[in-house]
């Protein structure tokens, strides 16, 4: 028993370093569940615990042939209102600060799905940052 | 004892006579239509032509989208479901959902009607040949336009994403995505159209 305890320590010991290494941290998010089975959006949380800025600049994944960062936005046109999304070059996280991507903001668009995504499983994502970070993130496919 | 008495019912006439004017019935959170507008269209369905005035005594509840996108549909569809799973079954049997493809270049009424119930199996979403969608959309003051055209198959369509509530052929209730989003207040509105 203390043995798994010393485990579980040495554990979230090295978790605990590899933030500290890497200073950004993915604080929750899903894949939101694809209405047309080939592609759909995701949405993140991204927490910069470092003195310095992170920028996003691009997203992998192996469901689909390319991830965008897109921004969802609302104008006047013809004085109507109208929506629609723009692609993003590149989404900065400021230090000690915190970036949403959520429902009609920025969100992650996931281009050619590869294969039918079931509610409740894991998509693999990598997250991309400017100097050549690469961050792993699983986010559960999600029906909202 | 007795000079309490008529103050007493004074204050009891008082608030029994301000019980009687309170305001009547339901304060809708949706914004009202004052003067409901007479609608109509005719779009295709997966199995033809499906007319709005052809559902009669239903509360209609229509969008206008388009299946490759991500976020801003999906939220509104999602939110009508959240509404449309919170009513009895008798209700849901007098609301219908229905989702208009501004995409018809790319969408089919086939597509169009598979996104929808992939939502709820009870939405129905329509398509139809580019002047029916214009026309329809003229008549909800919908505006769309493609956008980061990148070719035939690869484009995004910006559009309003209003969602109208059709009772009896006219147009009653109008919601912002941002509104349709307060599913109480949504359900509390159309229970007291049903």
């Amino acid at each position: 028993m203390r043995k798994l305890g010393w485990f579980l320590l040495g554990l979230l010991g090295v978790a605990l370093a590899q933030d500290a290494l890497v200073g950004v941290k993915v604080a929750g998010g899903w894949v939101r569940f694809p209405a047309r089975p080939d592609m759909t959006a995701a949405f993140l949380a991204l927490e910069n615990q470092s003195e310095k800025p992170f920028r996003l600049v691009g997203v992998k994944s192996e469901v689909a042939e390319r991830v965008e960062v897109h921004e969802t936005f609302q104008e006047m046109r013809d004085g109507k209102m109208v929506m629609g999304m723009r692609p993003v070059a590149s989404l900065e996280v400021p230090p000690g600060g915190r970036l949403e991507l959520r429902p009609g903001g920025y969100h992650l668009m996931l281009i050619g799905l590869k294969r039918p995504l079931q509610v409740g499983e894991k998509v693999k994502l990598v997250l991309v940052f400017q100097g050549g970070l690469r961050l792993p993130v699983d986010l559960p496919v999600e029906m909202r | 004892m007795r000079r309490w008495v008529f103050p007493a019912v004074l204050v009891l006439a008082l608030l029994g006579l301000g019980y009687l004017l309170r305001p009547k019935g339901h304060a809708f959170y949706g914004t009202r239509l004052l003067n409901p507008k007479p609608v109509d269209f005719t779009l295709e369905g997966p199995s033809g032509p499906v007319r709005l005035s052809e559902m009669p005594g239903k509360a209609v509840l229509l969008f206008f989208g388009f299946t490759r996108c991500p976020d801003v549909c999906p939220t509104t569809l999602l939110a009508l479901k959240r509404a449309y799973e919170r009513l009895t079954p008798e209700e849901r049997a007098r609301v219908q959902v229905v989702f208009v493809s501004v995409d018809p270049e790319r969408d089919t009424p086939e597509d169009a009607d598979r996104y929808a119930k992939a939502f709820n199996e009870a939405f129905i979403g329509l398509s139809g040949n580019l002047e029916a969608v214009r026309e329809a959309a003229q008549t909800f003051g919908v505006f769309y336009q493609k956008s980061q055209y990148r070719g035939p198959q690869d484009y995004l369509v910006d559009h309003t994403a209003t969602t109208f509530v059709v009772q009896d052929g006219k147009l009653v209730l109008l919601y912002s995505p941002d509104k349709v989003e307060a599913t109480d207040k949504v359900v509390a509105d159309l229970r007291a159209l049903l």
